[in-house]
């Protein structure tokens, strides 16, 4: 089984700040890390790949330093990785991001299985895996929390729903995004994250890629962010409630009636 | 749809809502929506649709309207019995292409959010997710204005899709408000063909399972009952347990909780436990130190109970109850149950 | 363990490179160096196990892939309970095969990438979420008589609490007692010193960054307060005579050559 897992590079801590002067964002620390969520997309793939044979290949498009987390996912059990990486894509929003990464895995070719983590904690949209299903015109299964079947040109799968779940058929080639209820993803090793350091990963361009350039990047994207301002601070103002039990308790409940949160 | 010129622009009009329905039965963030594209219709002087797929659906149509929709855009089809967002995407570009909307508003749920994604990608369009504001830009090219958090909560940004038609946003249930029903409205059904094309082979429904025992999650919860030390032993946890029950929440824990074997560890909450943004989190017990504030400090409103005044939660918290856990708890739930 | 407070050994505490290091080698390189210098000095290594939830690699695989020797005195591993049960099991079967003794049993940090220990793991069916106590039953249990457990004692958390836990640890197998960071001294010391009669190991702050402390004390305390690290290590071995020393973020450069003027 040929997969793919779609991997993204994202700050170790979704703590930013505005810089005041440039009024663009300082993200507190250095630290990336790889998508909380695509760790188990990778581990879904991993032990798919251990069931039924076959090659995991991360895939992420990201700047040059996005290498990093690609390594970490070959010290997590992917086989080979690529990097796609342009000029071109930069500033690309989720549109723009999936028409690219569909590209890519229609040049690795005969991909079967596509992965993807619910959605990444800094931009949070869940957007890219569905979109990523639009563009190559296969069939998903997103909020995907349980494997049931797998084997042959099919898998059995949960989709997790508000209340409850859905028990559905895939049949592949498809795009499936997981959520962390999935499975519990392994952590490296020293051997094979010694190992994962000497592992070649080629960069695609966009020419690799034969992507429509007006397409790509930030002129490309249909959605554009305009304005970005640090959200409200809390008011400092303290509710004092004392007394008797039964009043303090009817008092708590009128205030957040009187909020609307009741 | 790529819409560069103004002549391309102007071809798309009205606001459509892509009902949410659930075994026939239309879900409240319909309304919110309607609600909320009646104010942006009216800034655009033009009109609201709603558009319905579904089997059996043609029960609550009049509500639609009572909630401020013009027009009715309904596909009803034994083939749309099941979620299958492959079909439905199919259909609605379709529908895009024929009707034009200006905008395409859907709820942020789980069927939400695998269905507009696929779309937007299908029809080229720009979609925002998760929008907390929506508002038209009357200064200058009357674009939708899609407002939203982004880097947990940190930021607020707006965007814009300039080129591109309709304009997609997706809104989570119970952010926008319904409008009161005026059951004096009426409007218009426009009744659409599902055709083959739609139909997709690749996926099927193979059956839905109801979870009536399905604990809230943390991360999802609208609201978190939290306890600590002061919870003095697992005990404590069921009365917490009684009170998310009557809000529809969940319940957390400190680490101090956790660290005596009180609540199980998939319930810290804190620096080294999970980080949740509730709209209520209700702290039970808990002095609040500071890599415990770090996982809940986000929460739209934070009321703290404890019997210490200085404790940090209670100088942090909107709201601060004074007393014995014990006693206000049990009060709370009481006073839940009689109302 | 009390060979080492006779013996005016030091625990010395070396953290294990993080995952996400940006610079692998490098810290390999110097962990090794930190290992091997800790070890010719005569004192005991003791190697965290993902602290503060940080991913981090272990100790044994540390010692293992950098081939490094092994003193079955001079060796303690931190242990938590965020593991799978085959990781715990692994650990266990590598530190025996290669005659590691101590071990140091602590609840420990989580993360979202970290796994955790369920009570049936450990059979202890009956509690809600395991603690040092149901794993220090756990290792007794599957390894009767081959290691020197030690525990934490927090002495910033509420006292009745904590001496209440500290006597399930004893039930459960404690040999050792190790502290949180010490400040000079801490009444609570004393009682313990009183109700608990196992080696005591105090621990001493050792970088100049006090207020890094914060989280552990409860409190905040101010980033330009003065410390002297080295003057609080003297003022520990003059309060604690009996006790044994655990030196947390040691300075390998400066402090460490002078250790061995401090205790005699």
């Amino acid at each position: 089984m040929r997969i793919v897992v779609c991997i993204k590079q994202v700050p170790a801590s979704t703590g930013v700040s505005l810089d005041p002067e440039t009024k663009t964002l300082r993200r507190e620390g250095a630290e990336a890390i790889m998508n909380p969520f695509d760790t188990y997309a990778l581990e879904q793939g991993v032990l798919l790949k251990e069931a039924h044979g076959g090659e995991v290949i991360a895939l992420s498009m990201g700047p040059l330093r996005a290498e990093a987390a690609l390594r970490e996912a070959l010290s997590c059990g992917a086989d080979r990785a690529v990097l796609l990486n342009d000029r071109a894509f930069a500033g690309s929003d989720t549109w723009a991001t999936s028409y690219v990464l569909a590209a890519a895995i229609r040049r690795i070719g005969e991909v079967e299985l596509v992965i993807c983590g619910r959605q990444a904690i800094d931009g949070d949209t869940a957007q890219v895996g569905p979109g990523l299903a639009g563009h190559l015109g296969w069939p998903q299964l997103t909020h995907v929390c349980a494997l049931e079947e797998s084997g042959g040109k099919s898998l059995t799968l949960r989709r997790m729903q508000e209340e409850g779940y859905d028990l559905c058929g895939l049949e592949l080639p498809a795009v499936i995004t997981v959520v962390k209820d999935i499975n519990q993803p392994r952590i490296p090793s020293l051997k094979s994250r010694l190992a994962s350091k000497k592992a070649e990963i080629p960069v695609w361009s966009a020419a690799d890629l034969g992507v429509e350039t007006e397409k790509l990047g930030l002129a490309g994207s249909p959605t554009r962010v305009v304005k970005i301002h640090p959200a409200p601070c809390r008011q400092k103002q303290t509710l004092l409630i004392e007394g008797e039990a039964a009043e303090c308790a009817q008092r708590l409940v009128r205030e957040l009636r009187s909020r609307l949160l009741l | 749809m790529q819409t560069k010129s103004a002549s391309e622009k102007e071809k798309y009009r009205n606001v459509w809502v892509v009902a949410e329905t659930v075994s026939g039965q239309i879900q409240s963030v319909t309304g919110e929506l309607l609600g909320k594209a009646r104010e942006l219709a009216d800034k655009r002087g033009c009109e609201v649709w709603c558009v319905v797929l579904g089997a059996g659906v043609s029960g609550g149509l009049e509500e639609l309207f009572h909630q401020q929709a013009d027009a009715v855009l309904l596909v009803e089809d034994q083939r749309l019995e099941s979620f299958v967002e492959e079909t439905r995407a199919r259909l609605l570009v379709r529908l895009i292409e024929k009707h034009r909307p200006e905008i395409l508003l859907c709820g942020a749920t789980v069927r939400g959010r695998a269905l507009v994604p696929r779309l937007a990608a299908l029809a080229w369009c720009g979609l925002t997710a998760d929008c907390t504001g929506l508002d038209i830009d009357t200064e200058s090219g009357s674009l939708l204005l899609q407002t939203r958090p982004a880097y947990g909560g940190n930021i607020i940004a707006t965007i814009k899709s300039e080129n591109h038609r309709p304009q997609m946003a997706t809104v989570r249930p119970r952010v926008m408000q319904a409008l009161s029903p005026d059951p004096k409205r009426r409007g218009r059904i426009i009744r659409e063909q599902m055709n083959g094309g739609d139909e997709p082979a690749g996926k099927r429904v193979l059956r839905s399972v109801r979870d009536t025992e399905a604990r809230v999650k943390l991360v999802d919860a609208r609201y978190i009952i939290a306890g600590g030390r002061g919870l003095k032993g697992p005990e404590g946890f069921k009365l917490l347990e009684q009170l998310a029950a009557l809000v529809g929440g969940a319940v957390g824990a400190s680490r101090s909780a956790v660290d005596a074997g009180w609540a199980a560890y998939q319930r810290q909450i804190g620096q080294t436990g999970q980080t949740v943004q509730p709209k209520v989190y209700i702290a039970c017990g808990i002095s609040g130190q500071i890599q415990h504030l770090v996982g809940m400090q986000s929460s739209d409103l934070i009321v703290a109970i404890n019997k210490d005044p200085e404790a940090p939660l209670m100088k942090l918290a909107d709201i601060a109850l004074v007393g014995d856990l014990f006693e206000i708890v049990p009060e709370l739930i009481r006073e839940l149950q009689r109302t | 363990m009390q060979r080492h407070i006779d013996n005016r050994s030091y625990q010395v505490e070396i953290l294990p490179p993080k995952q996400s290091s940006e610079k692998l080698d490098q810290d390999l390189e110097s962990f090794a160096s930190r290992y091997t210098r800790v070890l010719e000095a005569g004192y005991c290594a003791c190697l965290t196990d993902n602290a503060m939830g940080h991913l981090a690699f272990q100790g044994l695989e540390l010692i293992e892939e950098l081939s490094l020797p092994v003193e079955p005195e001079q060796v303690m591993i931190h242990l938590n309970t965020f593991h799978t049960k085959e990781g715990l099991d692994q650990i266990l079967a590598a530190c025996r095969a290669r005659g590691i003794k101590h071990l140091l049993v602590v609840s420990g940090d989580g993360s979202e990438r970290l796994p955790k220990l369920s009570p049936a793991d450990l059979g202890a069916p009956a509690v809600e979420s395991v603690t040092s106590v149901e794993l220090l039953g756990y290792i007794r249990r599957q390894h009767p008589g081959a290691f020197n457990l030690g525990v934490a004692f927090n002495p910033y958390e509420p006292e009745e609490h904590e001496f209440e836990k500290m006597k399930r640890k004893l039930a459960a197998g404690a040999c050792f007692v190790i502290t949180q960071p010490i400040i000079g001294n801490h009444p609570l010391l004393e009682r313990l010193m009183e109700e608990v009669k196992l080696p005591l190991i105090v621990e001493a702050w050792m970088s100049k960054k006090l207020h890094l402390l914060s989280e552990c004390v409860g409190y905040e305390i101010p980033e330009d307060t003065a410390y002297d690290p080295v003057a609080n290590l003297k003022a520990l071995h003059a309060h604690y005579p009996g006790c044994g020393v655990y030196l947390a973020l040691l300075g390998f450069k400066s402090q460490f050559p002078i250790l061995k003027s401090i205790w005699v």
